[in-house]
């Protein structure tokens, strides 16, 4: 099934003068890790929210085109439908959190309580996540006296443990620190494995075109390149967006460039020591 | 699993307790004991009941763990309101003994008691709300009431205004130590400190109301619009005996008071 199909969408918020999204054309299929990168004010956190939902039934605006989830039209999908159907974790760490749990603990369960999952079954499901993401020194500390990085992990951890079938996330690694970054990319693929759809707006390019399936490139408001991971990051129109390359794929290109060209162009680090190793090898050969 | 991890867990699967058997009473039964003792002390004539119940909250406040700080509040609050008030009515109520003449007005032995009698009434009143603050359990309150049918929406919204307070003074903070560091004077005397605060009261209510709507949103995300029935992590203890008798009591005291002040006993 198609996770979310959009067709000439243009959305403005209210009051705004300019258009956040523009005639944006867009298939993501169900059960994949979609990548959504671009420039700041490109229009990622206005996708983001379109396919939560967020849009139009929070904020208000001029939506026009089509936009299908799950095979629905998107009004006429209801708002604790789409929460329990769609997670989301959304930039802003200082308000991702309640505000009213007095512990990370609780704060986890939240969401588990508004679900009405039985005491038990939310206890198991809260250890298995906090363990998931490695934050048991702070699941007795006041959610409201966390540091950005930790809040952040904290509201991701609060929508894992919800166990939706979709989940959208919106740069969940902008105040964590790279190996923390990698721990919850990690987790996000085991969420992958799980079978649930994710769409995952980011900044950090080199994680993403290690774990995303597909990658999106939005430029002033609209979507300019959409396909498998390797054919839009691998292009040599994606950086013409202002997005830069992975840093393995930028040496790839300047070895072509100075003549000595990889057998394939490295989007990962994998695919790089890979390439690399070969290269050694046959040059040790000869 | 960390056994760190692990105890926290054990302590959620277990009913809520705060470790001490009069923070332990069931909040609703707490609210009517305080609510109880403050209309003692309101409703009989005199100044010695309210002073009396004053005395009893704050030995209710030691029993509870919390004697200390609410002993400094409470003396805080004599010296703030309840010594001007008796000054205020000492001064301003008119009667027949006068005791000191001071020009256009007099301190009468009337005023005096008057005095007495209206300021350790309020500060009754302040002594179970401070009480109120100090040994119950907020968190633990709302989810009583919420399990007698109060809306989970009515218990957030009262949770969170608590907490509005607090983010509210700590956005204010951050936003005098950003204007401290470009300069700008926020130390000294109170109209040194009070030309810096004002201008900093836009800025704090424009980034509470945008941080509102973000924190509406994240709660969406956890399913807080979702019209089945919510449960909770945290396991209230049952009601027991000690509750009953407690609200049996408190039922009585105020029966009792108010027919004593219908009847002139006071």
């Amino acid at each position: 099934m198609v996770l979310a199909a959009l067709k000439g969408v243009g959305f403005t918020y209210a009051y705004a003068e300019h258009p956040a999204l523009v005639d944006v054309d867009l298939q993501l299929e169900e059960g994949l890790l979609h990548g959504i990168v671009g420039l700041n004010s490109s229009g990622k956190t206005t996708l983001c929210s379109l396919i939560r939902g967020v849009i139009p039934h929070f904020h208000q605006g001029d939506l026009t085109g089509e936009v299908t989830i799950l095979g629905r039209p998107l009004l006429e999908w209801d708002a604790a439908e789409l929460s329990r159907t769609i997670g989301c974790v959304f930039d802003n760490p200082f308000t991702q959190i309640s505000g009213i749990r007095d512990s990370v603990f609780e704060e986890i369960a939240i969401g588990l309580e508004n679900l009405g999952v039985p005491r038990t079954d939310m206890i198991d499901r809260v250890e298995r996540v906090v363990e998931q993401l490695g934050i048991e020194a702070i699941v007795e500390k006041n959610p409201n006296e966390l540091s950005g990085g930790q809040r952040q992990k904290v509201a991701f951890a609060s929508i894992v443990a919800m166990d939706a079938p979709v989940v959208v996330i919106d740069e969940p690694t902008s105040q964590l620190d790279p190996e923390a970054s990698e721990a919850v990319f990690e987790i996000i693929d085991g969420l992958k494995a799980q079978g649930k759809s994710i769409v995952l707006a980011e900044h950090k390019i080199d994680l993403l075109a290690q774990y995303a399936d597909t990658v999106t490139v939005m430029h002033a408001g609209t979507v300019v390149m959409s396909g498998p991971t390797r054919d839009v990051v691998g292009s040599d129109e994606f950086g013409s967006y202002g997005v830069v390359a992975p840093e393995v794929t930028e040496l790839g290109r300047r070895l072509a460039a100075a003549g000595r060209p990889l057998d394939r162009l490295p989007i990962t680090r994998g695919e790089a020591f890979d390439e690399i190793s070969a290269r050694m090898r046959s040059t040790h050969a000869h | 699993m960390t056994s760190t991890l692990a105890a926290v867990a054990a302590r959620y699967r277990r009913p809520m307790t705060l470790g001490n058997a009069v923070l332990d009473i069931h909040p609703t039964a707490m609210v009517a004991g305080i609510t109880a003792l403050i209309v003692v002390g309101l409703v009989s004539a005199g100044w010695v009941a309210p002073l009396v119940v004053s005395v009893l909250f704050v030995v209710i406040a030691f029993l509870a763990g919390r004697g200390r700080s609410y002993l400094g509040t409470i003396l805080k609050l004599w010296l703030a309101v309840g010594l001007i008030l008796f000054v205020l009515r000492a001064l301003l109520v008119k009667g027949q003994t006068v005791l000191v003449p001071l020009g256009p007005i007099a301190i009468t032995r009337e005023g005096i008691q008057d005095g007495l009698r209206f300021s350790i009434a309020v500060m009754a009143i302040c002594g179970g709300v401070t009480l109120f603050f100090a040994i119950v359990s907020m968190r633990r309150l709302m989810l009583a009431l919420e399990r007698i049918g109060v809306s989970p929406r009515v218990s957030y919204v009262i949770l969170a205004s608590f907490q509005a307070i607090t983010d509210l003074g700590a956005t204010a903070r951050v936003v005098l130590d950003a204007q401290k560091a470009r300069g700008i004077e926020a130390e000294g005397n109170v109209f040194v400190r009070a030309r810096a605060f004002f201008p900093v009261l836009a800025p704090v209510f424009l980034t509470a109301m945008s941080a509102t709507e973000e924190r509406a949103i994240a709660l969406d995300a956890r399913a807080f619009n979702n019209p089945g029935r919510h449960t909770s992590l945290l396991d209230l203890k049952t009601w027991t005996g000690v509750d009953t008798a407690l609200v049996a009591v408190a039922a009585a005291m105020v029966a009792a008071a108010v027919a004593g002040g219908v009847l002139g006993w006071f």
